[in-house]
C-alpha cells in the first residue's frame, strides 16, 4: 500500500520539477522519434542528448547522400508520396485537429491531473507528515512499546521465575499433598496392619494363655506327680534314716570293735613289750647267770680251798664253839631260868656256874657239833659240787630254754604282727565300710535336701502359675480396652482423613484451577518472551559481532603496543650498549695511545737492553770459547780423573748444601769476580800446556770444573733477569694484541738456546720447541673438549699460542658466549676491522 | 661483551664456580695436589706439559681448579689463564733451596699481574715429609711473603703424598672466599 504510494509520489516528484515542459515534451520526443525512424530504424541513440545528435548529423548527411542517389526512385514515389503527402496532410490536419482536440484535451486532463496530482501531492504531503509524525508516534510508541515489552518482558521473566516457582510450589504442593494421602493412607495400612499385628498378638496371647493354662495343667499335674514322688522319697528318706540309724549303730560297734581291737593290740603290744623286755632280763639274767656261773665255779674254786682251810679252821672252831654253845646253852638255860623265876643273886652265880658249866658243856657240844658241821660242810661241798654240776646242766637247759623261749617270742611276734595286721586290715575294712555308709548317708541327705527344694520348686510355680494366669487376664483386658482404644482411633483418624481427603481435593482442584491459569499465561508469556528472545538474539549477535571486532581491534592494539614496548626496549638496550662501546672505545683508544708511548719507550729500552745482551754474550762467548779449548785440552785428563771428579763433585754438593742461601750468593758473586783473572791465568797457562804436571793439571780441572759451574749459575741468573725484562715489557704490553707479545716473547727464545748451547747441549732447542708444540696440542685438544666455561678460559691461551688476532680472539669469545646462553643472536663473523685495533703492529726489533 | 655476559650468567646461576689456579715450578707436586684434593689418592705424575683442570667440591663449594704445567718453556703462557681467577695456590718444594729464588721471582712476577690483583694467594710448602725440608717461615721469608701489601695471603706447610696440611689450607681458602664475597 505505502509502496505503490510512494512509487506514485518518486514518479510524480520526478515529473513534478518541469510540470511547464511536460506538455510539449512527449511531441518532440514523437517527433525526434519520426525523424530517426526515417534515417535509422531501429536506433536506440535517438533519445539521447547532444551527442547523438551530432551522430544523427552525420548519418542523416550520409543518408540524405543516399537519399539523393535515392531521388530518382524518391521522385518516382515523390508523387505517391505527394499523394500520399496530401492525404497525409488531409490526414495531418485531421490529426492535427484531431491532436489539437486531443492536446487541449489532454492539456485540460493534465492541467486537472497536474492539480489534481498537485492536490494529491499536498495531500499526500499532508499525508506523508501525518505518516511521519504517525510514524515517529509509531515509533516512540513503538520504543514505548518495547520499553514496556522488556519491562514486561522483565516482568514476564519475573513472572514466570514466580510461575515456576509457583509452579515449582504447587508440584510441591501436589507432592506434599500426595505424600500426606499417602502418609495417611500409609498410616491407615500401619493403623491396620497394628490392629491386625493387635489382634494376632490377642490371639498369640490367648494361644498363649491356652498353652499357659496346659502347662499349668501340665505343671499341676507336675506338681501332684512330684509331691507324690516327695511322699515316696519322704518315705525312702525315713527308711534312709532308719537305715542310717542301723549304719550309725553298726558304725558305733564297729568303733567300739576298732576300740577294742585297738586295745587289744595295745594290750599285746605291751605284752609283746613285756614279752620283749623279759626276754632280755631273760637274756641280761642268763648272761649275769653265765658270769656269776664263771664267778662261782670260781668262788667255788676258791672256796674249795677256803672250804680246805675252813674245814680245819671250822674243825678248831667247831670244837670252841661247841664248847661255846654248851656255856651258851646253860647260859641260855640259866638265863632261860632267871627269866623264869627272878632267882637270887646266889642263884644267880650259882645259875651262872651251872650256865658256866653248861656253856663249856655246850662248848663240848659244839665241838662235837663242829666236827659233825666239819664232816657236814664236807658233805656239803661235795653237794655243793654236785650241785654245781648240776647248776651247769641246768643253765645248759635254761641257755636251751632261753632259745627256744626266743624263738617263741619271736613266732608270738609274726604272729602278732600278723594279727596286727589283720586287725589293721579289718580296721580299714570297717573304716571303708564306714565311709561308704558316710557316703550314703550324705547322698540320702542330698536327696532328701532336694526332694525338700523340688517340693519348694514346686509351692513356687504354683504361685507362678497363678500370678501369670492373672498376668494373662490381666493382658487380656489391657489388649481388648487397646484394640477398642483403637477401633475408635481409626474410626475418628478415617473421619479425619476422610475430612482432610475432600479438602485437600478443594484445595487440589483450587490449585489445578491456579495452574491452567497460570500455564495459560505462561504460554502467552513464552509466546511474547519467544519472540523477545528473537530479537534479543538478533541484537545479541549483533552485539557479539561488534564486541569480536572490538576485542580483535583492541588484542591488534596491545599487540602493537606491546611491539612498541619491545621495540622501545631493545632500542634503549641498543643506545646503551651503543654508548658502553663508544666509551669504550674511546678508553681503548686513549689506553692506545699511551701504549704507543710506552711502546717507544719500552722499544728504546730494549735496544739498549739488547746491546747490553749481546755485550754480556760476547762476553760470555769468549769465556767459553776459552773454557771450551780448556776444556778440549783437559778432557783427557779429566777421563783419567773421573773418579777423583766424583768425589770432588759431592764435596761440591756438600758445599752446596749448605743452607745459608746469602752467604752462597755471596761466594757465587765473589767465583763469578774470581772468573775473570782465572780465566787470564788460565790463557796463560794455556801455551804452557806440554809441560805441565798431572797435578797442575788436577788443580786446573777442578778450578776449570768449578769455574764452569759458576759460569752455568752466572747464565741461569742472566736468564732468570732475561725472563724478568721479558715479563716486565710483557706487562707494559698487556694490552696489545697477544701475538706482538708472543713475538716478543718467541724472539729472545732462539737466543736463549744460543747462549745456552755452548754451556749445555744443542738439544735444548728442540725441547722447548717440542715442548712448545706439545703444549699447543694440549690445550687446542682440552679446548675443543672441555666443558664451556672452561673453554671460555682457554680461549686466551689458544689465541696466544696460534698467534691469533684480536678480532679472532674476540669472535672466538662471542661464539662461546653464544654456546654457553640460550638467547642472544649467533654473532656475524666479522671481516672489518676496528679503528682501534687497524693501525699496524709497529715491528720493534 | 663478556663481563655483560658474564655478569648476567652469573646473576642466572647464583652460584658461581670458583677459579682457583695451581702454579709453582716443574716438580712442586701441583698435579699431585690437585688430585689429592679432587680424588683424595696419590696418583703417579708425568710432568705436565699443559695443564689439567678439575671440578672439586669442597664444603658445598665447587672449585674450577686448574694446574698449569710449571715447566720453564712454559711458564709464560701461565699469565694466559690469570683472568677471573679468585685464589691462586702457589705451591713451592721446600727442599729445592737451589730454585727457591727462582721461584720468588716468578711469585713475584705473577703477583704484579693487574689480572691477579684481587686474587687471593695460598703458598704450600710441600714435600715436608723431606728431610731436609725448609721450615714455612724460612720460606716465606725467602718468597719475600711478608713485604707483599694488599694481598691475602697464608702460607702452609704440606705433603701431598702424606696428605697433611691440605684440608687446612684448603678450610682457610674457603673461609677467607666466603668472607671475600
Amino acid at each position: 500500500m505505502f509502496a505503490k504510494l510512494k512509487k506514485k509520489i518518486a514518479e510524480e516528484a520526478a515529473i513534478a520539477p518541469r510540470p511547464g515542459g511536460a506538455a510539449r515534451i512527449p511531441r518532440s520526443i514523437s517527433k525526434e522519434s519520426v525523424a530517426s525512424v526515417g534515417a535509422d530504424s531501429g536506433d536506440d541513440f535517438a533519445s539521447d542528448g547532444s551527442s547523438s545528435r551530432e551522430d544523427l548529423s552525420s548519418q542523416l548527411f550520409r543518408r540524405n547522400e543516399q537519399i539523393r542517389k535515392l531521388e530518382a526512385k524518391l521522385s518516382e514515389y515523390a508523387e505517391q508520396v505527394r499523394n500520399l503527402q496530401k492525404i497525409k496532410e488531409k490526414l495531418e490536419i485531421a490529426l492535427e485537429k484531431h491532436q489539437d482536440s486531443s492536446m487541449r484535451k489532454f492539456q485540460e486532463q493534465n492541467e486537472t491531473y497536474q492539480a489534481n496530482r498537485a492536490k494529491m501531492a499536498e495531500g499526500m504531503v499532508l499525508a506523508l507528515a501525518k505518516k511521519d509524525q504517525e510514524w515517529a508516534e509509531k515509533l516512540t510508541q513503538l520504543e514505548k512499546d518495547k520499553r514496556l515489552l522488556t519491562a514486561q518482558l522483565q516482568e514476564m521473566k519475573n513472572q514466570s521465575l514466580n510461575l515456576f516457582q509457583k509452579r515449582d510450589e504447587i508440584d510441591e504442593l501436589e507432592g506434599f499433598q500426595q505424600q500426606e494421602l499417602a502418609k495417611v493412607k500409609h498410616l491407615l495400612l500401619k493403623k491396620e496392619e497394628s490392629l491386625a499385628k493387635m489382634e494376632q498378638e490377642m490371639e498369640a496371647r490367648t494361644r498363649e494363655l491356652n498353652h499357659a493354662h496346659e502347662e499349668l495343667l501340665a505343671s499341676v499335674r507336675v506338681s501332684s506327680d512330684l509331691s507324690c514322688e516327695l511322699e515316696m522319697l519322704q518315705r525312702q528318706y525315713s527308711a534312709l534314716e532308719d537305715q542310717r540309724d542301723h549304719l550309725l549303730a553298726a558304725e558305733t560297734g564297729a568303733e567300739n570293735k576298732i576300740t577294742t581291737l585297738e586295745q587289744r593290740e595295745q594290750e599285746l603290744q605291751v605284752f609283746i613289750q613285756q614279752l620283749s623286755v623279759d626276754l632280755q632280763k631273760a637274756q641280761i639274767t642268763a648272761a649275769c647267770s653265765e658270769k656269776r656261773l664263771g664267778m662261782m665255779q670260781a668262788e667255788h674254786e676258791s672256796l674249795k680251798l677256803e672250804n680246805e682251810q675252813q674245814n680245819q679252821k671250822a674243825a678248831v672252831k667247831a670244837e670252841e664253839r661247841e664248847k661255846l654253845i654248851e656255856h651258851l646253852q646253860e647260859k641260855v638255860s640259866s638265863l632261860e631260868k632267871r627269866l623264869e623265876g627272878n632267882l637270887s643273886d646266889e642263884e644267880q652265880v650259882q645259875e651262872l656256874l651251872k650256865e658256866k658249866t653248861i656253856a663249856e658243856q655246850k662248848l663240848d657240844d659244839t665241838r662235837q657239833q663242829l666236827l659233825a658241821a666239819r664232816t657236814s660242810q664236807a658233805e656239803t661241798v661235795s653237794l655243793l659240787e654236785t650241785q654245781i654240776t648240776n647248776l651247769y646242766s641246768q643253765v645248759t637247759d635254761s641257755q636251751a630254754l632261753l632259745r627256744e623261749k626266743e624263738e617263741f617270742i619271736k613266732g608270738f611276734r609274726e604272729s602278732s604282727l600278723s594279727q596286727v595286721k589283720e586287725l589293721e586290715e579289718m580296721l580299714q575294712i570297717s573304716d571303708e565300710k564306714l565311709k561308704k555308709s558316710n557316703e550314703i548317708m550324705i547322698e540320702k541327705e542330698a536327696q532328701i535336701q532336694r526332694l525338700s527344694s523340688l517340693a519348694e520348686e514346686s509351692n513356687k510355680l504354683q504361685q507362678h502359675i497363678l500370678v501369670l494366669e492373672q498376668k494373662n487376664v490381666e493382658q487380656g483386658n489391657r489388649l481388648e480396652a487397646e484394640i477398642a482404644a483403637l477401633e475408635k482411633a481409626r474410626e475418628s483418624d478415617k473421619t479425619a482423613a476422610s475430612h482432610q481427603i475432600h479438602l485437600l481435593k478443594e484445595e487440589n482442584a483450587n490449585l489445578k484451577e491456579n495452574r491452567n491459569e497460570y500455564e495459560n499465561s505462561l504460554e502467552a508469556h513464552k509466546l511474547e518472551l519467544k519472540k523477545l528472545k528473537e530479537e534479543w538474539g538478533q541484537r545479541e549477535t549483533v552485539s557479539v559481532e561488534i564486541a569480536k571486532a572490538l576485542e580483535e581491534t583492541r588484542k591488534q592494539k596491545e599487540d602493537l603496543q606491546q611491539q612498541v614496548a619491545e621495540l622501545t626496549t631493545l632500542i634503549n638496550e641498543k643506545e646503551q650498549f651503543l654508548n658502553e662501546k663508544t666509551e669504550a672505545v674511546l678508553q681503548k683508544e686513549e689506553e692506545i695511545d699511551q701504549l704507543k708511548k710506552g711502546h717507544d719507550i719500552v722499544l728504546l729500552q730494549m735496544h739498549q737492553l739488547q746491546s747490553d745482551m749481546e755485550a754480556c754474550r760476547c762476553k760470555e762467548a769468549k769465556k767459553e770459547e776459552s773454557i771450551g779449548k780448556e776444556m778440549n785440552v783437559l778432557r783427557l785428563q779429566i777421563e783419567e780423573e773421573e773418579e777423583e771428579e766424583e768425589e770432588e763433585e759431592e764435596e761440591i754438593l756438600e758445599t752446596q748444601d749448605e743452607p745459608n742461601v746469602i752467604g752462597y750468593g755471596e761466594t757465587v758473586k765473589e767465583l763469578s769476580d774470581d772468573l775473570y783473572p782465572l780465566s787470564n791465568d788460565e790463557r796463560t797457562l794455556n801455551g804452557e800446556v806440554d809441560c805441565v804436571d798431572m797435578v797442575q793439571l788436577q788443580k786446573e780441572n777442578r778450578d776449570l770444573e768449578q769455574q764452569i759451574i759458576e759460569k752455568n749459575k752466572t747464565i741461569k741468573q742472566l736468564q732468570q733477569r732475561m725472563l724478568e725484562l721479558k715479563k716486565t715489557l710483557q706487562k707494559e704490553l698487556k694490552i696489545r694484541p697477544e701475538n706482538d707479545i708472543f713475538e716478543v716473547r718467541e724472539k729472545p727464545n732462539p737466543e736463549v738456546p744460543t747462549a745456552s748451547t755452548t754451556v749445555t747441549n744443542n738439544s735444548d732447542l728442540n725441547d722447548s720447541r717440542e715442548i712448545n708444540f706439545e703444549y699447543l696440542k694440549h690445550v687446542v685438544l682440552k679446548f675443543m673438549s672441555c666443558r664451556e666455561s672452561e673453554a671460555f678460559h682457554l680461549i686466551k691461551a689458544v689465541s696466544v699460542l696460534l698467534n691469533f688476532s684480536q678480532e679472532e680472539e674476540n669472535m672466538l669469545k662471542e661464539t662461546l658466549e653464544y654456546k654457553m646462553s640460550w638467547f642472544g643472536s649467533k654473532p656475524s663473523p666479522r671481516g672489518s676491522i676496528r679503528p682501534s685495533i687497524s693501525n699496524p703492529r709497529v715491528p720493534w726489533s | 661483551m663478556g663481563g655483560f655476559f658474564s655478569t648476567i650468567f652469573s646473576s642466572l646461576f647464583g652460584t658461581r664456580e670458583m677459579r682457583i689456579l695451581i702454579l709453582g715450578l716443574d716438580g712442586a707436586g701441583k698435579t699431585t695436589i690437585l688430585y689429592r684434593l679432587q680424588v683424595g689418592e696419590v696418583v703417579t705424575t708425568i710432568p705436565t706439559i699443559g695443564f689439567n683442570v678439575e671440578t672439586v667440591t669442597y664444603k658445598n663449594l665447587k672449585f674450577q681448579v686448574w694446574d698449569l704445567g710449571g715447566q720453564t718453556s712454559i711458564r709464560p703462557y701461565w699469565r694466559c689463564y690469570y683472568s677471573n681467577t679468585d685464589a691462586v695456590i702457589y705451591v713451592v718444594d721446600s727442599c729445592d733451596r737451589d730454585r727457591i729464588g727462582v721461584s720468588k721471582s716468578e711469585l713475584v712476577a705473577m703477583l704484579e699481574e693487574e689480572e691477579l690483583r684481587k686474587a687471593i694467594l695460598v703458598v704450600f710448602a710441600n714435600k715436608q715429609d723431606m728431610e731436609q725440608a725448609m721450615t714455612p717461615t724460612e720460606m716465606a721469608n725467602s718468597l719475600g711473603l711478608p713485604a707483599l701489601k694488599d694481598r691475602k695471603w697464608q702460607i702452609f706447610k704440606t705433603s701431598a703424598t702424606k696428605g697433611t696440611g691440605l684440608d687446612e689450607a684448603m678450610e682457610w681458602l674457603v673461609e677467607t672466599l666466603k668472607s671475600r664475597q
